[in-house]
């Protein structure tokens, strides 16, 4: 890839990275900060951002032929499914999007630009993002890490991102277009990779952080939470699961084979690799019993026609060797116990399903491998899945507009803090809360001016 | 057939299994190149797949849901494995339910549920042969000719663990060399879980070294470190005599620190004193009768070792670094699978082991382990577990015990 060695992620793998120049690299983004981002309004950041957005979403665009020419070797993801989940992404990113971010988690467009009159009227507001926000990457997919990037920006802040070392191709790729958009803003901007263990370069970047985001394993998060000093906020997106539940009566409004193909689509978005994407779905069985099994069917017919215009990335030896195994497993299952059937890709790992009557919830090995299970109704669902209530994040539904209601209600009830169509589970919006939380709101501090009494009149 | 047709049957195939190799093994420190031949394997493949066909009713299904009978089959290669999880749902057992007189179960779980390897006193024959035969020419290669070493073995007793396949094959061992139940210096408790008094095990090797006698350990590799982290004596090292060996199976489930096989070596040669040609590693399963071993132990430095070997480039870490090469005994072949596409894979590519064990008379000759590794010309090589590896975009199966988390240590 020929890119200009601009960020430290542009440095040779070879060159090394010492805690002095992370520390330089942190001083002198705080200073670009001052001279190049807080000047500026959150319209004009808007407005470049969503030139950015436009600029990705163009076939011509130089970044954008680098990601899908370059990414399939570099991400392990196919062209169709990089292009799919490029545009995905940058389709979000407009004027009315980032408006409505800024109302929603701030109150007003431009909280981060004045003083606003707060509801009680002795006091005025004004919101500051952090001076240096650092972000330790996960390596599964870009979205989290471009939304980290989108969300500094509109707060003004200074951003150093540590990029997971087998995942820094697309950040680079989105760093070096902002940079030929506005080499200004650009420098306001850090991307770095290193592997593991390099705790010297990360305790320089926890000392000068004033935010810090991690989005990672369980593990991860627990070990930097220990070490990140008391005075610094750090906001973590542990790992969560999604799952889908399709009521039976769905089925009414909505043909077996458009459900699979949405169903398919939200398995093959991003190879089912992040926490948004499907480890099964739940389909309630109605008058028709059999309608699970039918669903399940459907799917893999679904998958394999999906496999043919967005094929999954090649797997690496030890990945394939996991869905190998597991198959193997149900294989037998099927052929011993008979509620278990198997439909998966001829000669390639590429996708499976497994149809299980037993409803207890089963984490997938993912890669476009996905469990169907019967149940009842919802309620049973949720029961089977209380063993991942706590690490929840979406649930695509598929039930009659006059049922979602009821149903969205049980889900919240429950603690999902996510409800989406089907087919839509990889395309959170901008503005959606992240795990339940205000992800711009999380990232603010609050200047509070309590005004002074208006003087009152001298006594006569 | 009924139950007593069965056995029959399986006696048969097992009294044609011990008159073959039985005498091969007795011949020479090495098995005859005859041990190896093709078409006998074959044959006797053929013929035991046929047969568990026939009886063992789960293989059976198997079979038929792959469309392959053993009877229509003309390769061993053709014979349908069975992943060695579902051991732990189904009975893959030729022997009818009032036969079984022992089962041994894997470490490893799944949903909390252990492998089982269903035994008769015929089957356990066969293991027990196997067993000592494979061990003898990996660790005792002067056994018909010098004195025996001195046996040490870091388990529970038997009665501690009646279930663990590995400590079977320790008692056989121990039977086999002629000593007292007290050489197994470990325990086990009512959890199952295998402690060690280290101060006790380091007493009785410092007193077995001041006798001159070599000293043969039988250890996993958790237990090791265990030991050599704790080692209750002053001073910490010992000099074992020459002549003296390890081996060494299984990986670490979490209970001790682990340490790469390198480490571990080097330790144990540093504190015992021994050429790391004196330590020798196991591989074995409890849904297998047959163990493989990644070298023969070679007495002193002079000798060649077995293993392959090369030096390190920094000069600091100049130790022999042992890659480790293991072979089964003749009776057994392996294919190395290559997961993305279930052929076999080409030699120095990595994939799933498979498995094929004609000791295995009882269950299921072709197992699909989960281990990965890759074929060498004359034996495979080992590189982890396919399962222990975590699926990205998610920290959540270890802790839910959905998968097996350790390596290569299932018949403990």
């Amino acid at each position: 890839m020929s890119l200009p060695a601009y960020f430290l992620a542009d440095l040779p793998p070879d060159a090394p990275l010492t805690p002095r120049l992370i520390e330089e690299a942190c001083l002198t983004l705080q200073r670009n900060r001052e001279l190049y981002l807080v000047p500026r309004s959150c319209a004009q950041i808007i407005a470049l951002l969503e030139e950015l957005g436009r600029n990705w979403r163009r076939p011509d665009d130089p970044f954008r032929q680098l990601a899908v020419s370059e990414g399939p070797q570099q991400t392990g993801f196919s062209r169709a499914t990089l292009e799919q989940g490029l545009d995905n992404f940058f389709s979000q990113l407009t004027e009315t999007n980032m408006r409505r971010l800024l109302r929603q988690d701030l109150g007003e467009e431009t909280a981060l630009d004045d003083y606003h009159p707060a509801v009680d009227p002795r006091r005025c507001c004004r919101a500051r993002g952090p001076r240096l926000l650092v972000h330790f990457s996960p390596g599964n997919l870009p979205d989290p890490t471009f939304h980290a990037i989108v969300l500094g920006l509109l707060v003004k802040s200074a951003q150093f991102v540590k990029c997971s070392s087998q995942a820094g191709f697309l950040p680079r790729l989105l760093a070096h277009s902002l940079r030929a958009l506005d080499p200004k803003l650009a420098a306001c901007l850090e991307l770095a990779t290193w592997p593991g263990g390099r705790t010297d370069l990360e305790d320089i970047l926890l000392q000068k952080a004033d935010c810090v985001t991690v989005a990672g394993a369980d593990d991860t998060i627990q070990t930097l939470r220990q070490r990140v000093p008391v005075t610094t906020r750090l906001l973590a997106y542990g790992h969560r699961v999604s799952f889908g539940y399709i009521a039976y009566a769905t089925s009414n409004e909505t043909s077996l084979e458009s459900l699979a193909e949405q169903a398919a689509a939200d398995v093959a978005a991003w190879d089912q690799a992040g926490c948004l994407s499907p480890h099964l779905f739940y389909v309630q069985t109605g008058p028709d019993q059999h309608f699970p099994l039918r669903f399940a069917e459907a799917l893999a017919m679904a998958l394999d026609r999906l496999e043919h215009v967005q094929p999954r990335g090649t797997l690496p030896t030890g990945k394939a060797a996991q869905i190998a195994a597991r198959r193997e497993l149900y294989a037998i299952r099927a052929a011993c116990s008979g509620t278990t059937r198997l439909w998966c890709s001829p000669n390639s790992t590429a996708w499976t399903v497994v149809y299980e009557e037993e409803p207890d919830f089963q984490l997938s090995c993912l890669d476009r491998f996905v469990y169907v299970k019967p149940v009842i109704d919802l309620a049973r669902a949720l029961r089977a899945a209380e063993s991942i209530r706590a690490h929840v994040s979406t649930v695509a539904l598929a039930a009659p507009a006059a049922l979602r209601k009821t149903l969205a209600n049980q889900l919240a009830d429950w603690g999902v803090p996510r409800i989406c169509p089907l087919g839509r589970m990889q395309q959170p919006p901008l503005t959606w809360h992240h795990d339940g939380r205000p992800a711009l709101g999380d990232l603010i501090t609050w200047t509070d001016w309590e005004m002074e009494p208006p003087s009152s009149p001298p006594a006569s | 057939m009924s139950a007593t047709g069965v056995i029959s049957a399986l006696t048969r195939f097992a009294e044609h299994w011990l008159s073959i190799w039985d005498p091969m093994h007795r011949r020479a420190d090495h098995w005859p190149p005859e041990a190896w031949h093709e078409d006998l394997f074959n044959e006797l493949a053929l013929e035991l797949a046929r047969l568990q066909y026939a009886h063992n009713p789960p293989y059976r299904r198997w079979c038929e849901a792959r469309g392959i009978a053993p009877s229509r089959i003309d390769h061993w290669s053709r014979i349908p494995a069975v992943i060695t999880s579902a051991f732990q749902e189904f009975e893959f057992s030729c022997l009818p339910p009032s036969h079984r007189s022992c089962v041994f179960y894997s470490s490893g779980t799944t949903r909390g549920k252990p492998s089982r390897h269903f035994h008769n006193s015929l089957t356990l024959r066969l293991y027990e042969a196997s067993l000592w035969w494979a061990f003898q020419k990996a660790l005792l290669p002067e056994i018909l000719s010098g004195p025996h070493p001195q046996l040490v073995v870091l388990m529970p007793p038997p009665d501690q663990a009646p279930h663990s396949s590995l400590v079977y094959m320790a008692d056989t061992i121990r039977r086999q060399l002629g000593y007292s139940m007290d050489t197994f210096l470990g325990t086990a408790d009512g959890t199952g879980l295998w402690h060690l008094d280290a101060s006790r095990a380091w007493t009785r090797l410092r007193t077995l070294a001041e006798q001159g006698r070599p000293v043969l350990v039988l250890a996993t590799a958790y237990t090791l470190v265990q030991l050599l982290d704790t080692p209750g004596l002053t001073p910490h090292r010992i000099k074992l005599p020459p002549g003296s060996r390890v081996m060494e199976t299984g990986g670490y489930k979490g209970r001790s620190r682990a340490l790469t096989s390198d480490e571990l070596y080097r330790w144990i040669s540093e504190r015992w004193g021994l050429p790391l040609t004196s330590i020798v590693s196991e591989y074995g399963m409890c849904e297998l009768s047959s163990q493989a071993y990644d070298s023969r132990f070679s007495q002193g430095d002079t000798q060649a070792p077995k293993v392959e070997s090369e030096r390190t480039a920094q000069p600091r870490s100049a130790t022999l670094r042992l890659r480790r090469k293991f072979r089964f005994p003749p009776w057994v072949r392996v294919q190395v699978i290559d997961p993305e596409t279930g052929t076999e894979a080409p030699h120095g590519r990595p994939g799933l082991l498979r498995i094929f064990d004609l000791a295995n008379v009882g269950s299921v000759l072709a197992i699909q382990t989960e281990d990965m590794a890759e074929a060498l010309r004359d034996g495979f090589r080992l590189l982890g577990r396919a399962t222990g590896t975590r699926p990205r975009g998610c920290s959540l199966l270890a802790a839910n015990g959905a998968e097996r988390a350790d390596s290569t240590d299932s018949h403990l």
